[in-house]
């Protein structure tokens, strides 16, 4: 059933019919966006039309200003992404298996979780001044949560017949952690790391915003000042478009991939 | 002291468990004094009714839970913890849902450092004695439970455990394909000369499938009865059913255990 669902998919008329699906609910929203703003009930200031915004996204293209921010933001995202899952993995795995270490760092990470990343803008511009520093440490503290929470989720739920299944096969506690702990937590980790980078995508903006001199947050505000609202718009479809671009072609098919061949396929995924 | 005799691979003595419930908040007293000893290549199947320790004394057995009183010694050695020697077949078949049927089967082996050329060879041989050549390749989750089940019993025979423990292994699957499994499992253990130690609720299924049979009286467990099952092997349902043998052996048994108080299911 799969195999012929799978080569549908691959026909060029196939590939189509999904594109044109896939792509409908934008059409119909830029469609209703374009009507709204003919009506000419607000001024393009306060309301730019899809035309206007195009135009503007031409501009920024074209003067190379776009991809230069995007670009910014991307390394400080892929940066404070790759150290929060750094120290968020190792400690995820030692809570979740020694018990010492977890009665200690669980009330400290419970306090802290609490805590937004952008509460973090004041001290993060205090010790890193303005700019992509700041950003990347706001960006950590976003990613750090998620990914270590799911983690301990994957850690907890692993079921306990599979850890006693291998011990009476001769598997010592090394053995446990490497061929069942490590494997039976991989699909809550690659959704812990799906979800710290969508949480990283969202303090990276506010924390451009405020914190950074450059980078697409900052290109927003400054466009913003100059009552560029066309540039608004830009900005912000640009970071929508690109996490949508990472999410559909990067993160969700490693997901699908671990869950899948772990047989641990969930009604609902799709939706997270 | 008494003399081991060599031929008893198994031997617990005054084997009681008692351990604290934390639902009830009270303390179970789940086995008190199982001694028995098994010999090599015995099959001996546990039964009594639920909650009677029949799975505490398989996991003690295992390693997996630890007496309050008494011992295991297997081949002479005190069990202190789970352990090769002793493998394990779950009710839940607790395969590894990332592994292969092979890399399943071959994974003890693999832990004891043997060569890849060998454990492919050891495996195939296995996976071919349980019926599963063709699903080599296969994911846990592709396979139906008899096969996974399957799959589970090849995973600790080719391990080679001096005792192979099973936990109601067939509980969780249909009733025509238990009998097929439970058909299968004679003849296999008989092949391998396999030493197994059996825990169920069916009184059915343990006669059909011992050589030996010990009933558990309710909580706490206390050996109420131990049966030797004098029926020709190979077995099989079709005529063991009609057998009057098979019928007083069944009686018997289910007699003892309700001697007891306890209800105790009958099929097959």
């Amino acid at each position: 059933m799969t195999t012929t669902l799978a080569r549908a998919r691959w026909t060029p008329l196939g590939m189509t019919w999904k594109l044109a699906r896939e792509l409908f609910p934008f059409a119909v929203g830029v469609i209703a966006w374009q009507l709204l703003s003919s009506l000419n009930i607000w001024p393009p200031v306060l309301f730019p039309s899809p035309l206007e915004v195009l135009r503007a996204f031409i501009a920024d293209v074209g003067s190379g200003t776009l991809l230069v921010n995007l670009g910014v933001s991307l390394k400080s995202l892929g940066l404070g992404f790759l150290v929060g899952a750094v120290i968020a993995v190792p400690l995820g795995y030692l809570m979740g298996l020694n018990r010492a270490s977890r009665d200690f760092f669980d009330p400290l990470v419970n306090l802290l979780q609490a805590i937004p990343g952008l509460a973090w803008i004041p001290f993060a511009i205090l010790w890193f001044g303005l700019g992509q520093g700041a950003v990347t440490f706001i960006i950590v503290m976003s990613v750090f949560f998620p990914v270590l929470h799911n983690l301990l989720t994957g850690i907890r739920t692993v079921q306990p017949v599979l850890i006693e299944a291998v011990q009476t096969l001769g598997a010592r506690r090394m053995d446990v952690i490497t061929h069942v702990i490590f494997p039976a937590t991989l699909p809550n980790l690659m959704t812990g790391v799906r979800l710290g980078i969508a949480f990283g995508f969202r303090s990276l903006v506010g924390g451009e915003m405020i914190a950074s001199t450059d980078g697409i947050g900052y290109a927003i505000f400054n466009a913003q000042q100059y009552f560029q609202s066309a540039r608004i718009v830009v900005g912000m479809l640009a970071i929508g478009i690109t996490w949508l671009i990472m999410d559909r072609f990067i993160l969700r098919p490693i997901e699908l991939r671990t869950t899948m061949r772990w047989g641990l396929m969930r009604d609902g995924l799709e939706n997270t | 002291m008494m003399k081991a005799d060599v031929s008893e691979i198994l031997v617990a003595r005054e084997v009681s468990k008692t351990y604290f419930d934390p639902t009830f908040g009270e303390n179970v007293h789940a086995l008190d004094g199982i001694s028995l000893s098994i010999r090599a290549h015995e099959f001996v199947s546990v039964i009594g009714p639920s909650g009677c320790g029949k799975s505490t004394f398989l996991r003690i057995v295992a390693g997996l839970d630890r007496p309050t009183g008494g011992e295991i010694r297997v081949s002479g050695n005190k069990v202190t913890g789970p352990g090769a020697d002793r493998g394990m077949v779950f009710q839940e078949y607790a395969l590894l849902p990332w592994k292969t049927t092979q890399a399943n089967v071959e994974f003890g082996l693999r832990l004891k450092g043997v060569s890849r050329k060998e454990r492919a060879r050891i495996s195939r041989r296995f996976i071919e004695l349980v019926g599963l050549s063709g699903f080599e390749n296969k994911y846990p989750h592709q396979l139906s439970g008899g096969m996974r089940q399957r799959a589970a019993v090849a995973r600790v025979l080719a391990n080679n455990p001096t005792v192979l423990l099973m936990d109601e292994p067939f509980a969780a699957v249909d009733a025509m394909t238990r009998q097929r499994l439970q058909e299968e499992l004679t003849v296999i253990t008989a092949t391998e000369r396999t030493t197994v130690l059996f825990v169920t609720h069916a009184i059915d299924e343990a006669v059909f499938l011992s050589d030996r049979v010990i009933a558990l009286s309710g909580r706490p467990g206390r050996i109420v009865a131990d049966v030797d099952i004098d029926l020709p092997r190979p077995r099989q349902w079709s005529e063991l059913v009609r057998d009057p043998r098979f019928q007083h052996y069944r009686d018997l048994l289910t007699a003892k255990i309700e001697r007891t108080g306890a209800h105790v299911e009958a099929h097959p």
